[in-house]
């Protein structure tokens, strides 16, 4: 019936359609070819890497943060397990979340901010949409409790273990220390390179801050395979996991070093229970032969275990708003007039450049008397020398020295003993403090011989930081060595083997003969020690060892009236500066309070309190360690022979009463 | 007399059974590796299909294909019946209904009616050149009806993949056929006219919404696209020569949804990289072109577009789903012929090789 092909005409318009035909479907096969070799070839590496992100799951694995030790070894900053909430985001539903909020203590904001959180996590892409979040920090035991007795009720929520900073010390050197708190999105940016993540805690302050780097460590990870939905594949060899993964599966975390200090844990202690007795203040104790910072403190201080952790707004407002103004380091960051206590410049300006002699008389009649203006004195102190002015802080003695010296010299002295610069003490947002010149005046309405006046004795523009007295009077003390006073001894590993150790650093020699320092200092033991000196109702002779130095009160301007719990902020700054044994010192000591009063019988005292801690207390044992004598002793002997040592002998004020 | 045998034992085209083997074995191996992660029992279910398959295959091939001229007509009308029914009784999946459930096993009317719709249009296009230009308008409703009644059908299931699939294999035969040009550009309109029509009474929301991933595919980058995209990415991390067999890690760790039906070739590149994918290409592309030589080769007329048929309907399948998984198409459910798992797919690619055979062996006969 029906034939075979039709011949002729049509069979070959037949063949050429199937040519072309067959055409046509070998160039699509080339294109779906080309297809092909684009992805696998071209950008198949690029499709490889996305795969593996796909499947490799990374678990971080925080490095231990390095402590902080004073110069003993003892711990001032530690870490401690703390126990985090973590969430799986999938998981969650209101029922879930309704008991977080009550077994949490969670308020409306909080609870707001979770669901949020959860919300965001939910919108990621593939398998992480599946990674447990942090969900709430730091949880009380109580907390902790009342989420494992409900276990049942809360699938997806776990528990976590998770070291946390810890300032076992509370408020102790809180400034120097600093606290830590999380990263915020612009750091990060910033520092994601460096290999922190979101959630990471970074030092903030103090020490925390300066040395985070060290401190800090590098955290490692441990890399697992995981399926679309997040689970972690358990039935594969290491080496096929490290055949997945391209590279080792585990890097260990590698702890970060421990910062010792130069700060002693119990000088610290004593110095910040001395300042206490004021409503604000600071105060500095370095080692006189390095530039080691012993003692350094600010009143009041705030707790860095708060500071670093679930701060409340209401803490913070609360902080900031203090008038005592916690949250400021008054030892580093603020500057104030160093009033009588900068009367050693002057006094130094005068011997070195033979303006004066030391036992040259001059007499204070109450007032110094310049035309169209008088600035007076305390009182009327009669005839007077370098020795009596220093001792009894004659106004008139030094406005007659100002005058003479001239402002540029007295600037040059300041600048020469570190006033004006900061300190490079090594802590963040150091004040410079201010040394003013004829320039200066000039520049703002005018020079005048009466800012020389007032800059001999303190007021005017100069402004100083405590810890740029404590340094200055150290060089004082110690011959004309300026040290860069140093807080950080040496870095060790977390097993204890030195890293690196700092030497102390020299920032200048200054260039003043021997005798006129002498010349000052005696003065400034006579301060203390000379029944008619102005801290000598400080004088404690159970102190083992001459105390001198030089008190100052420094006048505010009597318009910034205010009070705040009791504090009258009008009075004046109290200051007392100085070092001690009066022979071969050891130490020098810098006390502020901030509208404490009087300096001789505000400031003089807390320091003394200070340096009876060092002396009687503190030092004692390192001594009983050192039986050599510690180096600083000239004499050598026993205790007591080093207290005979100490005491007013021949040497300063024995020698003019 | 001779039993319907003969003709397959001496006239057999060993060129076309060595090709269909050689992907039917890739297949297996390749589902092997799928199926690990897959639900318990999948590879033994496509032994067993491929099994009954190469009976049907055989028998398909043995019985002289004039006999199904004459019954296509009936074939033809038992599948849409098929398809009515599956409307109105099927198992229900993900929302639509395109299913007849045996047990743990399913049947997919829609792909047996491949099979129907390329016998009927094959009895119809291969009447006499003559006849087919006389009768003009006639035929072109004709051809038009039998094409996209069960179109309709299938796209009312919805299964709007199938059905633009049933589409292009009827207008791809009608297009070789030796209708009038007129005809033919009447019936090749019709696509951008239905399609217009489509969306101006609007798409299902998952349609509209997978259709707006593939022309954007960073809208929903972790719905409707995540399939597709995760696709890609396995097919081109295979790189070069591929992940080694079984060591494909996105078909082992599940990034693959669904991958031993729509996304096996996925599985195949990942593993065995641009080599192994070539390689699998050249088959297809070797077994269609074969199908085309039987075609044109036929003993006559019907055998011929009905050869062209079997071609049409591979091509399709292949260039549809190799696209599909390589992200130049939009995700539609069309399976890689023998080498998807499921068994309407399989038998139905079994019994259209069956009938290519068919034709081939009766090349010269007389």
């Amino acid at each position: 019936m029906t034939g075979p092909l039709r011949s002729g005409a049509a069979a070959t318009s037949d063949v050429r359609l199937y040519k072309r035909l067959a055409l046509v479907i070998i160039a699509v096969f080339l294109l779906l070819g080309t297809r092909l070799w684009q992805l696998q070839v071209i950008k198949g590496d690029r499709y490889y890497r996305r795969t593996a992100d796909n499947f490799v799951k990374e678990i971080e694995l925080p490095a231990t943060r390095g402590q902080i030790l004073d110069r003993t070894g003892r711990i001032l900053v530690d870490n401690r397990p703390s126990y985090g909430v973590y969430l799986k985001p999938t998981q969650m539903n209101d029922a879930i979340l309704g008991r977080l909020d009550r077994y949490l203590g969670l308020h409306d904001e909080q609870s707001a901010a979770l669901r949020a959180k959860i919300a965001a996590a939910r919108t990621r892409k593939g398998a992480e949409r599946f990674q447990e979040i942090l969900a709430f920090e730091d949880i009380t035991r109580d907390q902790m409790g009342a989420l494992e007795s409900d276990a049942a009720e809360l699938s997806g929520v776990t528990v976590k273990a998770v070291a946390h900073r810890a300032y076992p010390h509370g408020k102790l050197a809180a400034h120097a220390l600093g606290y830590m708190n999380q990263i915020t999105a612009e750091e990060l940016s910033q520092l994601r390179d460096q290999g922190y993540g979101p959630g990471d805690y970074i030092g903030r302050a103090g020490i925390e801050r300066q040395w985070e780097s060290y401190l800090r460590g590098k955290d490692g990870v441990d890399r697992a395979i995981q399926d679309a939905r997040g689970h972690i594949k358990t039935d594969l060899d290491e080496r096929e996991v490290e055949d997945l993964i391209g590279g080792p599966r585990r890097r260990d975390p590698e702890p970060g070093s421990n910062v010792v200090l130069t700060l002693d844990l119990d000088l610290e202690r004593i110095t910040e229970q001395a300042l206490s007795r004021h409503h604000s203040g600071a105060a500095v104790v370095v080692d006189v032969a390095s530039g080691k910072v012993l003692a350094l403190a600010s009143y009041p201080a705030f707790d860095p275990n708060v500071l670093t952790g679930h701060l409340t707004r209401d803490e913070a407002e609360r902080l900031q708003d203090d008038p005592f103004r916690p949250l400021i380091d008054k030892a580093v960051q603020e500057n104030f007039f160093p009033a009588s206590t900068f009367k050693i410049i002057p006094a130094l300006v005068g011997l070195e450049e033979h303006f004066i002699d030391a036992y040259e008389k001059s007499s204070c009649r109450g007032a110094y008397e310049l035309p169209g203006h008088a600035f007076h004195c305390m009182k009327s102190h009669g005839p007077v020398n370098l020795y009596s002015a220093l001792v009894e802080s004659c106004n008139v003695y030094f406005y007659r020295l100002g005058e003479k010296v001239g402002m540029d010299r007295m600037a040059r002295m300041a600048q020469d003993f570190g006033f004006g610069a900061p300190t490079g003490i090594g802590l963040p947002g150091e004040a410079p403090g201010f040394v003013p010149t004829q320039d200066f005046y000039r520049k703002h309405g005018g020079f005048r011989i009466g800012y020389s006046l007032n800059t001999a004795i303190g007021q005017g523009s100069t402004k100083v930081t405590v810890i740029q007295e404590a340094l200055a009077y150290a060089a004082l003390a110690n011959g004309g060595k300026l040290y860069v006073p140093q807080l950080v001894e040496r870095i060790e590993s977390p097993t204890g083997q030195v890293v690196q150790r700092f030497e102390p650093r020299l920032r200048r020699q200054l260039d003043i003969r021997p005798e006129d320092l002498a010349e000052v200092r005696r003065g400034l033991c006579g301060v203390v020690n000379d029944p008619k000196g102005t801290s000598h109702s400080a004088y404690d002779p159970s102190v083992a060892a001459e105390v001198c130095g030089k008190s100052g009160t420094a006048q505010i301007g009597k318009n910034r009236k205010g009070e705040a719990a009791g504090w009258d902020k009008a009075n004046d700054h109290a200051w007392f500066v100085g070092f001690a044994p009066a022979r071969n010192p050891e130490v020098a000591i810098a006390v502020l309070a901030e509208h404490g009063g009087l300096g001789g019988h505000v400031a003089a005292p807390t320091a003394m309190a200070i340096l009876k801690g060092y002396f009687n207390k503190v030092k004692k044992p390192a001594q009983a360690a050192l039986p050599a004598g510690g180096g600083t002793g000239a004499s050598p002997g026993s205790g007591s022979g080093r207290r005979n040592d100490a005491l007013p002998t021949g040497s300063t004020s024995s020698m003019i009463p | 007399m001779t039993s319907p045998f003969t003709k397959l034992r001496s006239q057999f085209d060993w060129p076309l059974a060595g090709i269909m083997l050689i992907i039917i074995a890739i297949g297996l191996v390749n589902l092997y590796s799928a199926t690990r992660v897959a639900p318990k029992g999948l590879y033994q279910n496509q032994i067993m299909w491929l099994c009954v398959g190469s009976v049907l295959f055989v028998v398909v091939a043995a019985i002289d294909y004039r006999i199904y001229e004459r019954i296509a007509p009936i074939v033809y009308v038992l599948c849409l019946g098929l398809l009515v029914a599956v409307l109105v009784a099927g198992k229900g999946v993900k929302g639509s209904r395109r299913w007849f459930g045996f047990g743990s096993f399913g049947i997919q009317p829609s792909e047996v009616m491949k099979i129907g719709l390329i016998l009927m249009l094959a009895k119809l296009l291969s009447a006499d050149a003559q006849e087919l230009r006389a009768s003009g308008l006639r035929m072109v409703a004709w051809t038009l009806g039998i094409i996209l009644v069960p179109a309709f059908l299938i796209y009312r299931q919805p299964d709007l993949g199938t059905a633009g699939l049933l589409y292009i294999i009827g207008m791809s035969m009608v297009l070789f056929s030796q209708m009038g040009g007129a005809a033919k550009a009447v019936e090749l309109g019709l696509a951008p006219v239905l399609v217009l029509v489509r969306l101006a009474f609007g798409l299902k929301d998952y349609q509209k919404k997978r259709l707006a991933v593939f022309l954007d595919p960073q809208t929903d980058p972790s719905g409707a696209g995540y399939h597709a995209r995760q696709s890609v990415y396995a097919i081109g991390s295979g790189r070069w020569s591929g992940k080694g067999y079984l060591h494909g890690t996105q078909n082992r760790l599940k990034f693959l949804p669904e991958h031993w039906t729509d996304f096996p070739f996925a599985v195949w590149a990942e593993e065995w990289g641009l080599a192994g994918s070539l390689v699998l290409l050249g088959c297809y592309l070797f077994l269609i072109l074969w199908a085309l030589g039987v075609s044109a080769t036929a003993r006559d007329r019907f055998g011929q577009v009905l050869a062209l048929g079997v071609a049409a309907l591979l091509f399709w399948h292949v260039v549809v789903n190799i696209g599909m998984v390589t992200g130049v198409l939009p995700v539609v459910g069309v399976t890689l012929p023998l080498f998807s798992y499921g068994g309407s797919s399989l038998l139905t690619v079994m019994i259209a090789l069956g009938l290519l055979m068919n034709v081939s062996i009766r090349r010269y006969s007389y």
